[in-house]
């Protein structure tokens, strides 16, 4: 990177380790953090938009969808989230890439299933197999968020179906004796009341998130924990920076940055739930 | 009762109220003229809170009529799982007869000042410098003025119901509903309470006053009806009921209450 850092072989001390540290491989591992924080924080809005529709479904008058609701959370509360982390990529691009090609391949006639393979035209490729690299990497992102979004939305939805439940029915039943409709009701005293009781699990589910993101590297996302495996372990002189076995240094760095993120998390829920809980009688 | 020639404020025609195969309240009439206090007494269980709650639409009467300020309520059907018809009809009676809790069931999320401009501003549409300046009076006038910015939960038992009443006021309501105002407090929170109603009923509001307080019926109410196992025994003045009562079973009531 810099111009001292030409010829490694020649370098010593702390002058080595700061070339070391800034070698293209380094920076795709910095790159990582902001993939892994970058991927918190979009799918968060996934994540609440699927629990609040999974958590209003299960209190449908109507049945169908109640049981939709219900449906949902209990099959993905029910499968271990590796399984549904290996499946459901895999199911959705398949899904899409096959319904590219009956769209854009209808004149194809050879079957997509072929024995053991899948094959879609080059035409339904998802992305095309001449995109940019950057392409690859946004679909696998995407598909990650997706992913997460569905799995952590079922367990959302279950925390603020309890916690909708958890307001006093009293609350509920005076805003209407005072003349408020349904709507207004549910805005005005049901979802300010309810965050009190939903925060606990929801401070849950994010810290169980963070420490959920190195899945990533199931979903083909390189995350920091397959860069930190792949730079920290032996490099032999064949490499520009040989060095020894440095996996547990590399391990005990990422140990300090999940801590942090998590210590981080914790000091803002607090904040929010010193303030959801104003006026609600409930331990602070 | 005064005022005869005017529209009742609330009527109420052979009201039957079911639970299941549990019938709580077999065919009450009741009617509430402008300025009446009318107590409902009666043992646990003898359908007076249920009745109240009949008349705001909380809970549904099987069969019966109810008439808020001569207008009836509409159902969508006649047999005994009627419901009211018109939503909008149930929101704008329940906005003209506001009704305190037995529990004060204020808003915990909300100071104590936004508890009474809450259903002002968003559900009559008023002005919100307006209600707060209606609601802070009324806070003064209730006497817990200094208390407007502090959450229910850092109030007495008392306070919190004098604040529950100053939210039903700020409705501007053509009837006030109380449903066992003084039963969850102390008896030293309760006089504030008491003195609080006893205004109200001097002022000449109407209210539908249900009570286990036989002192507080007998000074503020100018009707008493007197409610068993979902019938009235007996009614009429303060005077008839408490000194002359006529039923024994009224009799035995008012001697295990005393």
């Amino acid at each position: 990177m810099f111009e001292i850092c030409a010829d490694p072989r020649s370098l010593e001390g702390l002058t080595w380790l700061s070339c070391y540290l800034t070698t293209p491989k380094h920076s795709a591992m910095y790159f990582s953090i902001l993939t892994v924080l970058g991927m918190l924080l979009a799918v968060v809005p996934p994540i609440l938009m699927l629990g609040f529709a999974g958590a209003l479904a299960r209190r449908s008058k109507i049945a169908p969808i109640r049981w939709f609701g219900l449906g949902y959370t209990s099959i993905v509360r029910g499968v271990p989230d590796i399984v549904f982390f290996l499946f459901f990529p895999i199911a959705l691009d398949q899904a899409v890439e096959y319904i590219r090609h009956k769209i854009k391949c209808s004149d194809v006639l050879e079957p997509i299933y072929q024995g053991n393979d899948f094959v879609v035209c080059q035409a339904a490729k998802m992305p095309l197999g001449t995109s940019d690299q950057f392409y690859h990497e946004a679909w696998g992102f995407s598909l990650a968020v997706i992913t997460f979004a569905i799995v952590f939305g079922a367990f959302t939805a279950n925390t603020l179906h309890g916690a909708l439940n958890a307001v006093p029915k009293g609350q509920l039943e005076t805003a209407r004796a005072f003349g408020m409709s349904e709507r207004q009701t549910f805005w005005r005293v049901h979802m300010p009341q309810m965050w009190v009781y939903a925060l606990p699990g929801l401070s849950n589910l994010w810290m169980i998130l963070i420490k959920a993101t190195p899945l990533l590297f199931l979903l083909g996302v390189k995350d920091i924990v397959y860069w930190a495996k792949e730079l920290g372990s032996m490099k032999t002189q064949v490499y520009a920076y040989a060095h020894p076995d440095w996996r547990v240094w590399y391990f005990l760095a990422l140990l300090v940055f999940y801590l942090f993120l998590t210590w981080i998390s914790q000091r803002v829920f607090d904040r929010i739930f010193a303030r959801a809980s104003r006026g609600m009688a409930v331990a602070t | 009762m005064t005022d005869t020639a005017a529209t009742p404020v609330i009527e109420l025609r052979n009201i039957h109220k079911s639970y299941g195969d549990l019938e709580v309240i077999k065919g009450v009439d009741l009617t509430a003229h402008k300025g009446d206090v009318i107590a409902l007494i009666g043992s646990s269980g003898s359908g007076k809170s249920t009745l109240l709650r009949c008349v705001n639409l909380l809970e549904t009467a099987q069969q019966g009529d109810i008439v808020i300020g001569g207008e009836p309520v509409t159902w969508d059907r006649d047999d005994a799982n009627r419901q009211p018809k018109d939503a909008d009809q149930v929101r704008r009676f329940r906005t003209n007869l506001s009704m305190v809790f037995q529990q004060f069931n204020l808003w915990s999320h909300l100071s104590v000042l936004q508890n009474v401009i809450e259903a002002p501003v968003t559900v009559l549409g008023r002005e919100k410098a307006e209600a707060t300046k209606l609601g802070q009076a009324l806070l003064d006038k209730v006497g817990i003025g200094d208390k407007a910015d502090m959450y229910p939960s850092q109030l007495s038992g008392g306070q919190q119901q004098r604040a529950a009443i100053a939210r039903a006021l700020a409705m501007e309501p053509s009837a006030m509903l109380f449903d066992e105002p003084t039963s969850a407090l102390d008896p030293e929170t309760e006089a504030e309470v008491v003195t609080v109603i006893r205004d109200l009923a001097a002022e000449g509001r109407t209210m539908l006053l249900v009570t286990h307080d036989m002192k507080m019926a007998r000074d503020v109410a100018n009707h008493v009806i007197f409610l068993h196992q979902g019938v009235i025994e007996e009614q009429g003045t303060p005077d008839e009921v408490f000194n002359q009562t006529k039923s024994t079973r009224l009799q035995q009531f008012l001697s295990s209450t005393h």
